[in-house]
């Protein structure tokens, strides 16, 4: 793979050049984070301090503390996104198998129509959907939001299983089968163990992608329905910095260990998915 | 064939609730639902759809999605180029970026308003080493009629995604073409031009299509760092959805279909160049 990358050697100043866009890159990348931890450890950090005098702990003790609001929208976000990512990867798995065995136009509007949910801005969708789970009675509800946030994931669920069953070999089933294995055990010892990877980082996706939603939440959920987003939606409007960066640390933490997850599952299977 | 009608199958339900949620918001623009007593009709579409404001606010929302996703395909393909090989400064560059793609886009507007506010980390660390003498002299970065803030928060966040989508390309068969091109005594310009930018370029032009149509709706981006006038689509639609003067909530569902075909179009654009690139895969 990559071993076999050359370089002509590159002058100093080109080396130079590089290094200097890397601290510049640096910057670029991690001044956002940094920001946001100094913040949620200060207290009235205003204009025009560069820097803040007053530190405290407090605004991480609010979420250890009982009757917290911010930690009631931290568990129903990981309610939320856990039970998205499962859904979503029930669903999207056989979706997308079956569009990999199928070739030609059939296929390629089965991709598109997956692809509708995830490009129709969410704005439009909810507007779209609200009147719809209203009828069933289900806006305003935790279901409701449910139901919103697995159908773009499940749409781009769909699109990843599509890209990694189409590496896939579906013969290996076929000659298992005619070697005698039930429907199950092929499931079981071959599907399944040769899929773990794509199926981990599809939960890892379908999880940020609920963990991150706002639009869809704030629409359908009317309020009601408080994750962990809007939490630092409504600080960061209501000019509660502090709670809305401690908020915000918590939401970037998990997509952190996802995308390092995935660069780990990628890196030891080989397997790129979409 | 089965296998074709199962695949589409497939398809339909996956898009059904868009086209349920198209179909509602279609009955409430001609007023058949939820009009208070207007009479169905294409009356309350006319009206919607001759507002200045409305064209003004899609226009603002095309212009933030084409600069953003301009400026983020760029530095992709600056920073796949300079950072391609497998030294330490090269893996440790493409780690970086891995950051940005962590940040929910709302966690990314926050930060945008906390640093490039009237008063927020640029304007003081400015006023600290005496550039400016207040925040009054800071220029105007968010909530301004160019979007600069929202273009900003989204450059930085897109890049990283289409730097994955380039780096892929060029680790897949593209160091080959390229060690080929250099063997046959091309000049390294000649292999850029000849063979690294197709190739970035093929690649990279669905997601480009996908990160401007993310970007267009964009919602809670804008909705911190977009000025209220012109007022962006999104926010728009929303403003009209929770509009106090009841009769006019309707309007949400004539602007609503309008991003809907926006987006379904975006979504036609992709399939296409999609299955270019596969077609071309294949062979």
């Amino acid at each position: 793979m990559s071993e076999h990358r050359r370089r002509t050697s590159p002058s100093a100043s080109g080396r130079l050049l590089r290094n200097a866009l890397l601290i510049v890159l640096a910057l670029w990348t991690l001044a956002p984070l940094l920001l946001l931890i100094v913040l949620s450890l200060s207290r009235n950090w205003y204009a025009p301090a560069v820097w803040p005098s007053v530190w405290t702990g407090e605004h991480w003790g609010r979420l250890v503390a009982a009757a917290s609001s911010q930690r009631e929208a931290l568990l129903t976000s990981v309610a939320l996104a856990t039970l998205t990512a499962l859904l979503a990867c029930l669903l999207a798995l056989p979706f997308g198998r079956l569009i990999a065995q199928s070739r030609g136009w059939p296929r390629r509007w089965a991709a598109a129509m997956a692809f509708a949910p995830v490009a129709v801005p969410p704005i439009a969708l909810a507007t779209g959907m609200h009147f719809s789970l209203l009828k069933i009675g289900l806006a305003g509800h935790f279901g409701g939001v449910l139901v919103a946030h697995i159908i773009p994931a499940a749409g781009y669920l769909t699109l990843f299983f599509l890209g990694a069953f189409s590496a896939y070999d579906l013969r290996i089933e076929e000659e298992a089968r005619t070697l005698g294995a039930t429907r199950g055990a092929v499931w079981r010892r071959i599907t399944l163990p040769i899929l773990r990877a794509p199926i981990g980082d599809a939960l890892a996706l379908a999880f940020l992608i609920s963990w991150a939603q706002v639009p869809l939440t704030l629409l359908i959920g009317g309020g009601l329905v408080r994750t962990l987003p809007i939490d630092v939606f409504a600080a960061i409007r209501a000019g509660d910095d502090a709670r809305a960066a401690s908020g915000s640390i918590l939401l970037i933490v998990p997509a952190l260990l996802a995308i390092a997850g995935v660069r780990v599952a990628v890196r030891r299977t080989g397997v790129v998915g979409l | 064939m089965t296998h074709s009608r199962r695949a589409l199958a497939v398809g339909v339900v996956l898009v059904l609730p868009v086209v349920v949620g198209f179909a509602y918001a279609l009955l409430g623009a001609t007023d058949v639902i939820g009009g208070l007593g207007q009479p169905p009709g294409l009356a309350r579409i006319q009206r919607v759809l001759s507002e200045a404001a409305v064209w003004r606010g899609t226009a603002w929302a095309m212009w933030v999605a084409v600069a953003s996703t301009t400026l983020a395909a760029l530095l992709a393909v600056v920073l796949s180029l300079v950072y391609d090989g497998t030294s330490r400064t090269d893996r440790l560059a493409r780690a970086l970026m891995n950051v940005p793609l962590a940040f929910p886009h709302l966690v990314a507007a926050a930060v945008g308003l906390l640093v490039l506010g009237q008063s927020g980390m640029l304007a003081r660390i400015l006023m600290f080493a005496g550039v400016i003498a207040d925040s009054a002299h800071m220029p105007e970065l968010v909530s301004d009629r160019f979007g600069v803030g929202v273009i900003v928060a989204l450059t930085w966040k897109e890049a990283p995604f289409l730097l994955l989508i380039n780096a892929a390309v060029l680790s897949g068969h593209g160091r080959g073409y390229q060690e080929v091109a250099r063997t046959h005594g091309a000049s390294r310009w000649q292999v850029l031009q000849r063979v690294t930018w197709p190739l970035l370029w093929r690649g990279m032009s669905p997601a480009l299509v996908a990160v401007a149509v993310f970007a267009f709706g964009s919602y809670e981006t804008m909705v911190l760092l977009a000025p209220s006038n012109p007022l962006a689509l999104p926010l728009l639609t929303a403003e009209r959805y929770v509009d106090p003067a009841l009769a006019r909530r309707n309007d949400a569902f004539v602007l609503a279909v309008l991003s809907m075909v926006i987006g379904l179009i975006a979504v036609a654009v992709y399939e296409r160049l999609r299955s270019r690139i596969e077609d071309v895969g294949h062979v």
